[in-house]
């Protein structure tokens, strides 16, 4: 009986024992030698932000002294995952969330939940809107490209090659999505520096056949058309198929943004002029260094933290 | 089904043949009239280049909706037609570029395995909606995302591009100025058109749309008719997706999003009732051309993004309330 006994107190102990550890050892070695950081990434879906994750992955891997837990969405518009993404790492208490919000208002209210929390916060890819951070008084850095500089470069490329007074259009993305207006912005500046004749700007959702049919309507309209610049790749495809079908091959120039794998034929034949690269995978990884920088004790990120955007010609596709 | 009632089927239809002939026509007026409008107005809408691309930009949108027309006509609908076509295409293309294959040879089994993978969800549309009578809105908003899960997983979400030459050429090839993908879907429409006009098959389609219990009781079995619906719509999303391939020549995950809102007002405005048992695919020929003639000539016109957007909306709308008024005089 008393060994029984004795055994079963033992059996106690040890339960109470695994018990403890497990209540206590994860979150000690969260506090103590690894921080976790959150990652809200946008939709999976997306060839683009699917490298950027991946490439998250492997700077976890590389570096070794943080947890990564992220989070997608099944849709560009699905903006609730995200507030519940952010909702939840501040119950889980990580202690940093780094964020490429789906909307740049709405994500600031649980954001500022987050910073008041103790979570250190860093947003990149989107910026959040100034007047809604403003209003609810927070004070956030942003971490990413300029997407109107990058189409600036773009448009450079356009002007230069095509020279003054050419008739040239714009293949817009979503309306009322941020880099899709700061790409149309950064096209128009080239449009202005390089005097171009802008003549049409229309939009095609981002999407590959819906470029093709606006774009091959538009020249249609003003046959004279000799440049376009589309807001990202998958348009620019669209576009240079339709004017492949015109028969005008080599004779209307083409630039794009994002710089995918798709287009690289295109630019090593010269059906396209340009692209930018503005590094997807790695900005992400980017944005955590700098979370990480502010956990280690370093100063808090102010204002706008630019990434790098390049430009990508036939010269740079071998 | 006995001789004397195919006989009253048949003499049934007689009226309806001259009622449809008649709604068709409505149909080819509205577009007439949209012509001469933009002919009109706008300065290159009636050359031969923007015909060719006209007739390109409704040849995808057309071979979706005769298989649609397939599916309203026996009161069913299906939401998964564009995710389906993404599946069928970044299967097709998986096979397309596998290393290796002599190039007719991939292109010929990229276009089998791509009416396979639409057939494939056509059935699991069919079977499921009809074995267990749940309404077809339900279970085709259910693989709409499975089929868009699927071609996302297959690909890890990336874009296949870079098909054989040959396969590219033929997709920007025209005869006397008419796309040759234009023709492969009025070929569709011919076989689409006799299958629903000229057989037992697609009289049954009718009857199944105007009186299930009916047909039902007429001894016809009504579940495998069900069934054979959506899977022709689900083998013209196959052809679609290649036809989809050889236009543009990349096959994407995130393609072909919101196609079968395109393809349903087509039905829509070619006169086929939502409720099932009217409709023709002569009409849906002509609602398929209704929306690609309004999408190009809205831009010759110079109008904007936005203005575009509702004034399709508002086509449809009409469309719908033309077909309230229609309704009512074949009850009268």
């Amino acid at each position: 009986m008393a060994i029984v006994e004795d055994r079963m107190k033992f059996g106690k102990i040890i339960a109470a024992g695994i018990l403890a550890a497990s209540l206590t050892v994860p979150a000690v070695s969260f506090a103590a030698d690894k921080p976790v950081v959150g990652l809200v990434m946008k939709s999976l879906a997306n060839e683009f932000f699917k490298n950027m994750l991946e490439g998250a992955k492997t700077h976890e891997a590389k570096r070794g002294d943080y947890t990564l837990k992220a989070v997608g969405m099944q849709s560009e518009t699905d903006i609730e995952t995200q507030i519940n993404a952010v909702e939840s790492f501040i119950t889980e208490k990580v202690d940093a969330i780094v964020v490429a919000p789906a909307d740049s208002r709405a994500l600031v209210p649980p954001l500022k939940r987050a910073m008041e929390a103790g979570i250190t916060v860093v947003n990149f890819d989107v910026a959040l809107d100034e007047k809604a951070k403003q209003e609810a008084g927070v004070e956030l850095a942003f971490v990413g490209p300029d997407n109107r500089a990058g189409a600036k470069m773009a448009g450079d490329a356009l002007a230069k090659k095509l020279g003054e007074g050419a008739k040239v259009v714009i293949i817009e993305g979503n309306p009322g999505a941020d880099n899709a207006t700061q790409r149309k912005l950064g096209f128009e500046d080239a449009v202005k520096e390089g005097k171009l004749d802008l003549i049409d700007s229309r939009t095609a959702h981002w999407e590959t056949e819906e470029a093709n049919s606006v774009f091959a309507n538009m020249f249609t309209a003003n046959p004279d058309i000799k440049g376009v610049m589309a807001a990202n790749d998958s348009m620019a495809v669209g576009v240079v198929k339709a004017i492949e079908a015109a028969g005008k091959s080599g004779q209307i120039e083409v630039v794009g943004f994002d710089n995918i794998p798709a287009v690289q034929p295109l630019l090593k034949e010269k059906k396209m002029l340009a692209t930018v690269d503005q590094f997807g995978q790695q900005m992400a990884a980017d944005a955590i260094d700098k979370a990480l920088g502010v956990l280690k004790g370093g100063a808090p990120l102010k204002g706008w933290v630019k990434t790098d955007i390049k430009l990508v010609t036939s010269d740079d596709v071998k | 089904m006995d001789a004397t009632e195919f006989n009253s089927a048949s003499t049934g239809s007689l009226g309806t043949t001259a009622k449809t002939v008649l709604r068709e026509a409505g149909i080819g007026i509205a577009l007439i009239v949209l012509i001469i409008v933009f002919s009109l107005s706008t300065q290159h809408f009636l050359t031969s280049s923007n015909v060719t691309n006209i007739l390109t930009q409704v040849t995808i949108n057309l071979v979706l909706s005769i298989g649609m027309t397939f599916v309203i006509l026996i009161g069913g609908i299906d939401l998964s037609v564009g995710s389906v076509l993404a599946f069928a295409a970044v299967v097709a293309g998986t096979v397309m570029t596998l290393p290796g294959l002599d190039p007719s040879v991939a292109v010929m089994l990229a276009t089998a395995s791509a009416v396979a993978a639409g057939i494939l969800f056509g059935l699991l549309n069919g079977l499921v909606s009809a074995w267990w009578g749940i309404p077809s809105f339900i279970v085709t908003l259910g693989t709409l995302n499975v089929a868009r899960g699927a071609a996302l997983q297959v690909t890890g979400a990336s874009t296949i591009y870079s098909f054989p030459a040959a396969f590219n050429a033929f997709g920007s090839q025209t005869i006397y100025g008419v796309p040759v993908l234009f023709l492969i879907a009025l070929l569709l429409v011919a076989v689409g058109w006799f299958v629903l006009t000229r057989t037992v098959f697609g009289r049954v389609l009718y009857g199944i749309g105007n009186n299930e219990e009916a047909t039902r009781l007429a001894g016809h079995n009504v579940f495998f008719y069900k069934v054979a619906a959506f899977t022709i719509c689900g083998a013209a999303v196959g052809i679609g997706a290649i036809i989809y391939m050889a236009r543009l020549n990349i096959a994407s995950p995130i393609i072909g999003i919101g196609f079968e809102l395109n393809a349903i007002a087509a039905v829509i405005i070619g006169g086929t009732s939502l409720n099932g048992g009217r409709g023709s695919i002569i009409g849906t020929l002509l609602g398929a051309c209704i929306i690609g003639v309004l999408a190009n000539g809205l831009i010759l016109l110079g109008l904007s993004d936005f203005m575009r957007q509702m004034i399709t909306g508002f086509v449809i709308i009409l469309a719908v309330i033309l077909d309230k008024y229609r309704e009512r005089l074949t009850k009268a």
